[in-house]
């Protein structure tokens, strides 16, 4: 039993990092009704100039987060120019598989830089984990979920209280609505991107600090549990994004625990497979939204 | 006021408008009627800065429009109200004015127009918390009249306000077309409601397969041939 609960608090802290993965990824679909798979390695580029001031220049934590986020934001802006503005009104697979593409590239520049399979990451809190009676709580997991908890409750207030998130909701609703009303539909993708960037990037910079190391292999493994946290929650749904996080960072553990860390992420898989064919919107997805009825053409 | 001219929207190859001039004064109804497919849609949709023309110009009070992004059409002036009202169907009623108004940085005068509209219409102020899309056919088409002119339209473009309503709501819906004109708002619009719109229109056009057939006031055509061919188009000889 005390294993059982101790499990699952480690999956909740580990799955708050999925959580903000997911938050990021929900953002742009929610937004875009695209997928961008390039997500995860725009984060992993922020995070390879995070560990380049920290091995040059030795910077500490509050500069290695600030150059993450700022580098992921700027990848992922990059990303959005790319693969996303060109193709607004074609189809959306093109955006997907560009955005595939993109990915392999922003992976290759991250190996050029910094060709070494490993890379140090500074820890945001050392020292002994807390005790709650029989528990083990880390230090830098319970930051983690507190990020986590404060982050989406902001990108919620952002959606929900600001004229930026009226414009999102307005483009998500309808977006040839939302230009006959005069929103700027350009410049709030870009910010969409930004933001998710940003959450991204916080998300990277906790994981990676915990870690206390980044390889090569993070942009896929963020797109992976990014994307497979949004799809349980629910896609382009926010509460379903921290929902969908938690839920798999908690199987995730009892799976790492009771089978071993070989089996966990196909436990993983397992998850996303099951929530497809019984949940197919995901545990808190949204029907699929009407098309614009301004489509229609009159020849 | 707004004076398109010679203007020349195409989906690929295929030309939906060859050349269409025409004016609408200010202080006035201008009426658009012609049958499905002749472009009138095109028409608004290209004036709103959501479709580029070809060639051709759209000038409000001798500034040129055309190639505009749709945000800047509406600081400049021009509203539309969309086909199908296109509202914002998970946002509530209140946030769908807001949204109107996005162009515009005075709250102060912002929340006095929401006040306006709701005191114009009584029904989205009894449900301004409710989610538009919750909202029956003809509320929808108030709301998105309000919507429109939450950002203090010029010109407010009307795409065919009465499609799908049931009569006693149309009736509604053109006794508020003639009250904002009165109260000095330039309406542009376009019906296939012939009889309706020749009632409140001050001047009206007949368009057919993508050019103006017809320009005059009502009375000037008998209103038999006007229906005939804004249902039907033309007949043709032979």
């Amino acid at each position: 039993m005390i294993d059982f609960v101790q499990n699952t608090i480690d999956g909740v802290m580990i799955g708050s990092s999925y959580a903000l993965l997911a938050l990021g990824f929900t953002l742009i679909f929610g937004v875009m009704r695209r997928l961008n798979l390039s997500y995860g390695p725009s984060i992993m580029i922020g995070a390879y100039l995070g560990t380049l001031v920290h091995v040059q220049f030795a910077a500490g934590p509050a500069v290695v987060v600030a150059v993450t986020v700022i580098g992921a934001v700027l990848a992922g802006v990059y990303v959005e120019r790319l693969c996303f503005a060109p193709m607004a009104t074609g189809a959306g697979i093109a955006s997907m598989v560009s955005s595939f593409a993109i990915w392999m590239q922003l992976e290759q520049a991250a190996i050029l830089v910094l060709p070494r399979h490993t890379y140090p990451f500074p820890p945001l809190a050392t020292g002994a984990p807390l005790t709650l009676g029989p528990f083990l709580l880390r230090v830098d997991h319970l930051m983690m979920l507190t990020c986590a908890l404060a982050l989406s409750a902001g990108v919620q207030l952002v959606i929900y209280r600001s004229r930026f998130g009226l414009a999102l909701r307005a483009i998500i609703n309808n977006p040839v609505a939302a230009h006959l009303v005069g929103i700027n539909v350009r410049a709030a993708i870009i910010g969409a991107f930004a933001l998710a960037s940003a959450v991204g990037g916080i998300a990277g910079y906790l994981v990676l600090a915990t870690d206390q190391q980044v390889t090569s292999m993070f942009g896929m493994w963020a797109t992976f549990k990014g994307l497979i946290a949004m799809m349980i929650g629910g896609l382009g749904s926010i509460p379903g994004a921290i929902l969908g996080g938690l839920v798999l960072g908690i199987v995730e553990a009892h799976s790492q625990w009771y089978f071993g860390p070989q089996v966990r992420d196909l436990f993983a898989y397992v998850l996303l497979f099951a929530c497809l064919v019984l949940r197919p919107g995901g545990l808190l997805g949204e029907p699929p939204p009407r098309e614009p009825a301004v489509g229609r053409r009159e020849a | 006021m707004l004076d398109v001219s010679d203007l020349v929207t195409a989906y690929g190859k295929i030309e939906a408008l060859k050349g269409v001039t025409l004016n609408a004064e200010r202080g006035r109804i201008t009426c658009l009627l012609g049958p499905n497919g002749a472009g009138k849609t095109t028409l608004m949709m290209s004036i709103a800065g959501i479709l580029q023309p070809l060639r051709g110009s759209i000038r409000l009070e001798g500034a040129e429009l055309r190639g505009l992004t749709p945000a800047r059409i509406v600081r400049r002036g021009v509203a539309l109200v969309p086909e199908n009202r296109l509202v914002f169907p998970q946002m509530s009623v209140r946030e769908n004015l807001l949204a109107g108004a996005y162009q515009r940085n005075d709250k102060a005068e912002i929340a006095a127009d929401i006040e306006r509209m709701y005191e114009r219409f009584p029904r989205l102020r009894e449900r301004r918390e409710q989610l538009a899309g919750t909202l029956s056919g003809g509320e929808q088409q108030m709301l998105a009249v309000a919507r429109a002119l939450m950002s203090r339209p010029r010109v407010l473009l009307m795409d065919e306000p009465s499609l799908g309503l049931a009569p006693l709501v149309v009736a509604e819906i053109f006794r508020i077309v003639s009250e904002l004109n009165r109260d000095g708002t330039t309406i542009f619009l376009v019906e296939q409601n012939a009889r309706m719109a020749l009632q409140v229109a001050h001047h009206f056009y007949l368009m057919e397969q993508g050019r103006v057939t017809f320009s005059g006031t009502p009375g000037q055509l008998a209103e038999d041939e006007v229906i005939q061919r804004a249902y039907l188009g033309a007949r043709r000889a032979g």
